[in-house]
C-alpha cells in the first residue's frame, strides 16, 4: 500500500540541498584548519593560543543576535505583531502551514512597506516569528501567500537561523584571526621568530597566502550556504503544501515587481524571501539568494511531476 | 589486554547504536499518534462549525432540506468512529456532504453575500485545508514509521518495542481521482 500523496521527488531534492549545505559548512571547517596551520607555521605552537580567543569573541558577537533573533529582527524591521482578530486570513494561512509542518504557531507580524517581501527568524520553532510586508499582502492571492508562508516556515523547520549563526560565527572567528595575524606580521614581526625552527620558505609563503585568502573564501562559503538554504526552503515548502505552483507564481510576482524593501541594511538581508539588496549587477557568487529565475525553474520542474 | 578493551569498545558502540535505533522507532510511533490526534482535532473543529452553518443556510433556503439532512447525518456518524479506517471513511462522507451543501448555496445570492455566511465560509475553507494538511502530515509520519519498521537495523526492535507498521489515512474522495469534470 502506498501513501496517497503526489509523487514529487522533493525528498531527493531536500537530501541533496542538505548534503550540499553540510559540505559547505565542512568547507568552512577546513578553512579554519588551514588558518590554524598557517598560524603554527608562522608563529610556532604557542600561536595556537589565540584560536580559542578568536572563536570566543565571534561566539559572543553572533550568539546574542541568534538567541534573541526574534526580538532583534522585529525591532530592526519595525514589524508589528498581529493576532487572529486583526488579520484572520493571514492568521489562518500560517496556521494551516503549521498543521502541515507539525510546528507550533509562530508569532505573526506585518511590516509597513510597499515592497512585497516576507521573512522568518527565531532560534527554534517555539521562538519563531514570521513577517509579511503590507506590499506582499496586497499583490498576492491566497494560494501565492500560502506558498510564501510555507517557504518561511521551512526556514523555521530547517533551523536556518542556527545554520546561518554557525556560518557567521566561523566567518567572524576567521576574520578576527587573520586580521590579528596580519597586524602582527606587518608590525610586530621579529619578536617571536625564535619559535620557528627549521622553517622552509615555501610553507611560510603558503601560510601568508592562506591568511590573505581565508576571509574571502569564508565569506563566499557563507553566501553559498545561504543560497543552498534558500533552495532547500523552496523544496521543503512544496513538501508542506504539495503545491509547487503556488510558490512558483509568488516568485513570479516578486520577479515582475521592481520595488525593493526600504531598509537596505545588509545585516538582515539574508532573511527576506527575496533579496532586498538586488538590482545592481551583483554576480551570483556574491548574493544571499539563488536567482529568482533559477528558483522558478526548479518549482516548474516539480509541477511537471505532479 | 588491548584486544579486550577493543572488543568492549565495539560492544559499547553497538549497544549505543541499538538503543538509538530502538528509540527512533518509539519516537516515530509517538509522532504518528500525535499526527493522528491532530487530524481528530481538525475534524472536531469542522464538526463544531456544522450546526452554525446549517442554521445559517436554513435561514435563506427553502427546498434544500435533504442536503442539510445529509450533512447532519454524516456529522452524527463521524462522532462514533475511532479506528483510522473508520475515521477516514466518516471524514470522507462529511467532506462530500459539505461539498454538496456549498454547491447548492450557489443558487442563493442573498445567502452568499450575508456577512455571517462569508465568515463561515473562510472558517470552513481554512478548516478544510487544515484537515487535508493534517492527513498529509499523518501519512508522511506513517511512511517514515513503516520504512523504519521494515528496514534494518530498526526492524530488529519492532517486536520488542511493540511498534508495527500502521495504516495510511485514505479518504475515498471521487474528486481526487481526477474524474473528468462536467462544465455547464
Amino acid at each position: 500500500m502506498s501513501a496517497p500523496t503526489h509523487n514529487f521527488d522533493f525528498r531527493k531534492l531536500q537530501a541533496g540541498n542538505r548534503r550540499k549545505s553540510g559540505e559547505l559548512l565542512f568547507g568552512m571547517g577546513i578553512i579554519v584548519g588551514a588558518v590554524v596551520w598557517a598560524l603554527m607555521t608562522y608563529f610556532g605552537k604557542s600561536g595556537v593560543a589565540i584560536v580559542p580567543v578568536a572563536i570566543g569573541v565571534a561566539l559572543l558577537s553572533v550568539w546574542g543576535s541568534y538567541w534573541a533573533s526574534d526580538k532583534i529582527v522585529l525591532t530592526m524591521t519595525g514589524a508589528q505583531l498581529i493576532d487572529e482578530a486583526s488579520n484572520k486570513q493571514l492568521y489562518d494561512l500560517v496556521s494551516e502551514i503549521c498543521v502541515a509542518a507539525g510546528l507550533p504557531l509562530p508569532k505573526i507580524a506585518i511590516v509597513e512597506d510597499d515592497a512585497p517581501n516576507a521573512f522568518a527568524t527565531g532560534r527554534d520553532p517555539e521562538h519563531a516569528v514570521i513577517a509579511f510586508t503590507t506590499g506582499i499582502l496586497r499583490v498576492m492571492d491566497r494560494e501565492e501567500l500560502q506558498g510564501v508562508a510555507a517557504h518561511e516556515m521551512s526556514h523555521v523547520a530547517n533551523r536556518d537561523t542556527l545554520v546561518s549563526a554557525i556560518a557567521a560565527t566561523t566567518a567572524g572567528a576567521l576574520a578576527i584571526l587573520t586580521d590579528f595575524l596580519m597586524r602582527i606580521m606587518i608590525f610586530g614581526g621579529g619578536e617571536r621568530r625564535d619559535d620557528r625552527d627549521n622553517q622552509n620558505p615555501v610553507a611560510l609563503i603558503a601560510s601568508i597566502v592562506v591568511l590573505i585568502l581565508a576571509p574571502l573564501a569564508a565569506m563566499l562559503l557563507r553566501l553559498a550556504i545561504s543560497r543552498k538554504r534558500e533552495a532547500l526552503a523552496d523544496v521543503t515548502a512544496v513538501q508542506f503544501t504539495r503545491n509547487p505552483a503556488g510558490l512558483r507564481r509568488a516568485l513570479e510576482v516578486l520577479q515582475e515587481d521592481t520595488t525593493v524593501v526600504k531598509q537596505r541594511s545588509t545585516s538582515v538581508a539574508h532573511i527576506w524571501i527575496e533579496s532586498p539588496l538586488d538590482g545592481s549587477a551583483t554576480s551570483k557568487l556574491f548574493s544571499t539568494h539563488p536567482p529568482l529565475s533559477e528558483r522558478i525553474a526548479v518549482l516548474k520542474a516539480m509541477e511537471g511531476q505532479a | 589486554m588491548k584486544a579486550v578493551v577493543l572488543v568492549l569498545l565495539i560492544l559499547v558502540v553497538l549497544a549505543l547504536l541499538a538503543v538509538m535505533a530502538r528509540n527512533r522507532l518509539v519516537r516515530l510511533n509517538i509522532s504518528c499518534d500525535e499526527a493522528f490526534s491532530q487530524i481528530e482535532v481538525q475534524l472536531k473543529r469542522r464538526s463544531d462549525l456544522i450546526p452554525n452553518l446549517v442554521e445559517t443556510v436554513k435561514g435563506y433556503t427553502s427546498h434544500e432540506a435533504s442536503t442539510l439532512e445529509a450533512v447532519v447525518a454524516a456529522r452524527a456518524k463521524a462522532t462514533s468512529a475511532t479506528s483510522v479506517q473508520d475515521v477516514a471513511a466518516a471524514d470522507g462522507s462529511v467532506t462530500q456532504a459539505l461539498r454538496g451543501l456549498l454547491a447548492v448555496t450557489e443558487n442563493y445570492p442573498d445567502l452568499k453575500v450575508s456577512a455571517n455566511f462569508l465568515a463561515l465560509q473562510e472558517e470552513l475553507s481554512t478548516t478544510e485545508n487544515k484537515v487535508a494538511f493534517a492527513r498529509q502530515f499523518y501519512n508522511d509520519n506513517v511512511r517514515s514509521l513503516n520504512q523504519a519498521v521494515k528496514t534494518f537495523p530498526s526492524s530488529v526492535f519492532a517486536n520488542s518495542a511493540k511498534v508495527s507498521a500502521r495504516p495510511f489515512y485514505e479518504v475515498d474522495d471521487p474528486q481526487d481521482r481526477k474524474a473528468p469534470t462536467v462544465k455547464f
